[in-house]
């Protein structure tokens, strides 16, 4: 499902113009990260896509819906988006129940409400916390319990907000898993994040935003081979960027795989 | 001189089957800063607790073995007169402002109005915790209105304006963006080059390993190492243990295996990948050029001497 | 409003008075619009006391936009229900099932200026007091510590469940929470916004507990403070005898009660 952004211009009701201009394009099955320090419109550009903030002017089209023309409730059956504090969600006496709202909210049959949650459940390594209540589980557990909750929504298109604030290394390396078996199942997959070695990782476009605009768009690589450009919003780029460039590489390397590669020639 | 002595400590919390804590011993001297890392659920927070003493005094539980903070030990204390001792702050800048209060200025002073302490002392002290911390230009604001970097700037001085011996820091960068990191570091690094004993639990490795006298490594509420930073930092103990490890000493470690690292001791900084690799670089260029064969350089590296 | 009080600053005498002045003077207010005989004496009140005294206070454009807004909801309630349910009684019109008495209707009236009268004593109160001279003063004449804490972070922990609760509709709205339509669908929407609402405020709560408590909070060492709260011996006598007053017409009440 693509989503389109045309010339997407948003001011806050106090008066704080947040976006100014937006316009891009996301394909279906596309792997994007936003980047750009706090201010620069992120969350405001994001939470255009479900229908929680209305465009002052210009246009968001996620498949063929415009998304002034759609309840949030609605939109959701198209676009998941998971909040960065799990504790600002989760309600329910046991985990199977909790990550079943969304599904059963959106209509599916018992059946498939059923199927999708232990789907989810397994792909977040909670097959064996169902009956736990998530309150029982610590930060960590429930930060997966909110990201199955959105999984098994089965959106075409996902949207994390900051998903590594506050997380060990462990959990970032499941979250990690969990974007890779997304994208292995054709998701469009996006993601705010201060986290640039994360970023560099796991997703193939990288939007850089500043005051409400875009400040680079392109491939990984690209991207953050552009130090200059990154240092003006305050973004360093990749730790293995930034040793590959000081060893004089000719490529831009974003993992360790490049890195070695690079270093062999 | 050791002014934090961590004797036997076992810890359980109430309601609960294994123990948080087992068998922790440590001490730490007098102006030392100390980083202790580890997965969640290692122990670090609750070990945090148990220095400031809300181990056992606040969480109850069963706790077994003597924590001794500057020759005072924290079970035969209260805990108003251990805080005195041991300063805590922790990940959530907000939840750590007290609500009370309307300014930053008045918000420092509310931890000195708590213990009796008198006005122009007072004042003089929250004066210069402010300065210390670099928020003086903050005094007027309302703590709510701020950054994250500078609300969590307001609770370090607030804190620090209780003048303890000992400052305990559980990932205070945990929920910062980087220029929020950036000032909370600029903070701890200030303090520790002031002689204030720190302990502080990171995941940032790269930080800790440029500014840390020394490492400890937590994991299911045992200490696994404990030694100098590049000691514990690239230890293969680490890998796959749930440890942030540097990406680094990662990519050296695995360069090592294909021959591409010649060094003995892995890198943990960037400035120490750097020397690395490029020696390891510039052996192989000498090594090709001995045999005659010259690969296109790689520009900017560093010339065989 | 202020982001986490309802206070706001001006420069008036009312705001210089001493808090605890302020505040028997709401309690003194309410007690006797409440418990005096008399319909209408809770809008005598509201408009020949506290009006004025939110002139002199400079709030009361604010003040009224204010006042209106929080009791709307319970005035509404009140003359829906007392016109629906009021039973014997003369009509005043009828409509199906709806038949307001005019018995019902001055009940109304009379509850409605009771709720006007609660709500402006404390809004009165609340918006020309700033809530940390209030938790000083508080304690100067012997409340707990945690007691006055309470008090005074309420104050101000309310709009943070007001963004909280916003952020947590949104997180729900996003899994397809419908929030919008009939009663029955909102009524459902109830339980998944309150619930995290609660239980992740109790996760903070913990939090803020070990925070204060780390800088000494009910040490039950003798307590010092920064800002010096002015007050006169004239606010000191007004004070007694406001409380006093209080005092005297609960007691003429309940005996009224007791002799009926």
């Amino acid at each position: 499902m693509n989503i389109e952004i045309r010339d997407l211009h948003f001011t806050y009701p106090a008066g704080v113009q947040a976006l100014h201009g937006i316009s891009l394009n996301i394909a279906s099955g596309e792997q994007v990260a936003i980047i750009g320090q706090n201010g620069a419109g992120k969350t405001t550009l994001v939470k255009h896509l479900n229908g929680l903030l209305p465009p002052t002017r210009g246009q968001v089209l996620v498949g063929d819906w415009d998304t002034t023309k759609h309840s949030v409730a609605k939109l959701a059956a198209r676009v998941g988006y998971v909040f960065q504090n799990p504790d600002e969600q989760l309600f329910s006496k046991n985990v199977g129940v909790e990550v079943a709202f969304g599904p059963r909210n959106l209509g599916f049959t018992g059946e498939q409400v059923h199927s999708l949650v232990k789907d989810a459940l397994a792909m977040t390594e909670l097959s064996d916390k169902t009956e736990t209540n998530p309150y029982d589980l610590s930060p960590t557990w429930r930060k997966m319990v909110a990201l199955a909750s959105v999984i098994a929504m089965d959106t075409p298109i996902v949207i994390f907000d900051e998903p590594t604030t506050g997380q060990d290394v462990m959990n970032i390396t499941r979250i990690a898993h969990v974007i890779k078996a997304l994208r292995e199942r054709g998701k469009t997959v996006m993601t705010i994040t201060h986290d640039i070695d994360f970023c560099a990782e796991n997703f193939e476009r990288v939007i850089a935003m500043a005051q409400g605009k875009v400040l680079l768009d392109g491939k990984t690589n690209e991207v953050l081979g552009q130090d200059e450009i990154l240092a003006t919003t305050y973004v360093e780029p990749p730790q293995l960027t930034r040793l590959g460039k000081r060893l004089g590489f000719k490529d831009v390397v974003r993992n360790q795989e490049e890195f070695l590669a690079a270093l062999k020639k | 001189m050791a002014i934090v002595e961590v004797i036997n400590v076992t810890y359980k919390y109430p309601f609960t089957d294994s123990p948080a804590l087992q068998n922790i011993n440590l001490q730490v001297d007098e102006g030392e800063f100390v980083a202790i890392i580890g997965p969640n659920g290692a122990g670090k927070s609750t070990l945090c607790y148990t220095l400031a003493g809300f181990v056992p005094h606040f969480f109850k539980g069963e706790l077994t073995g003597t924590v001794e903070v500057a020759g005072n030990e924290s079970s035969q204390s209260t805990l108003h007169e251990w805080v005195l001792n041991v300063g805590l702050a922790f990940q959530n800048p907000f939840n750590q402002i007290s609500g009370a209060k309307y300014t930053v200025f008045e918000e420092l002073a509310f931890g000195l109005e708590n213990i009796g302490v008198p006005r122009d002392e007072m004042r003089a002290r929250v004066e210069g915790a402010l300065e210390l911390t670099g928020i003086s230009d903050l005094a007027d604001r309302s703590p709510y209105s701020l950054s994250g970097g500078q609300q969590q700037r307001v609770a370090l001085a607030s804190i620090l304006v209780m003048q303890p011996k000992v400052l305990v820091l559980d990932e205070p960068t945990s929920q910062m963006d980087p220029i929020g990191t950036r000032e909370v570091f600029g903070v701890i690094r200030k303090m520790a080059g002031q002689g204030m004993t720190v302990i502080l639990v990171e995941h940032k490795v790269e930080w800790i390993a440029q500014f840390a006298d020394r490492v400890i490594a937590l994991k299911d509420g045992q200490i696994l190492l404990d030694g100098s930073p590049p000691e514990v930092l690239t230890s293969p103990i680490l890998e796959g243990s749930g440890f942030g490890i540097s990406r680094y000493t990662s990519v050296a470690r695995r360069a090592q295996e294909l021959g591409l690292w010649k060094k003995d001791r892995l890198p943990v900084t960037l400035d120490e990948a750097v020397e690395g690799f490029s020696l390891a670089l510039t052996l192989r260029h000498s090594l090709w050029s001995q045999r005659g064969a010259l690969p296109s350089p790689t520009g900017g590296g560093e010339q065989p001497s | 409003m202020n982001a986490f009080s309802m206070y706001v600053a001006r420069e008036s005498g009312l705001h210089r008075l001493h808090p605890l002045t302020k505040g028997s003077l709401s309690l003194l207010l309410l007690v006797t619009g409440l418990l005096l005989p008399g319909n209408w004496t809770s809008y005598f009140l509201v408009l020949f006391v506290i009006l004025p005294v939110a002139y002199w206070g400079k709030i009361l454009r604010n003040f009224i936009g204010i006042v209106w807004g929080i009791s709307l909801p319970f005035i509404l309630s009140v003359v829906i229900i007392q016109s629906l349910f009021w039973g014997k009684g003369t009509p005043i019109f009828e409509f199906w099932i709806i038949a307001p008495k005019q018995e019902g209707a001055i009940f109304a009236l009379v509850s409605v200026g009771r709720i006007i009268l609660v709500m402006a004593g404390f809004i009165l109160f609340a918006m020309t007091t700033r809530p940390d001279t209030l938790m000083i003063s508080l304690k100067q004449v012997g409340v707990p510590s945690s007691l006055a804490y309470i008090i005074v972070t309420t104050l101000q922990i309310i709009p943070r469940f007001q963004s909280k609760a916003f952020t947590i509709l949104d997180a729900q709205r996003s899994r397809g929470l419908e929030t919008e339509g009939n009663i029955l669908t909102r009524a459902r929407a109830l339980v998944p916004i309150i619930l995290p609402l609660v239980l992740s405020s109790l996760v903070e709560v913990e939090e803020r507990a070990i925070a204060i408590e780390a800088r000494g909070f009910n040490s039950k060492k003798e307590e010092t403070s920064l800002i010096e709260i002015p007050d006169t011996n004239g606010q000191i006598i007004l004070r007694r005898v406001f409380i006093v007053i209080t005092i005297l017409t609960i007691i003429a009440r309940v005996t009224w009660q007791l002799l009926k």
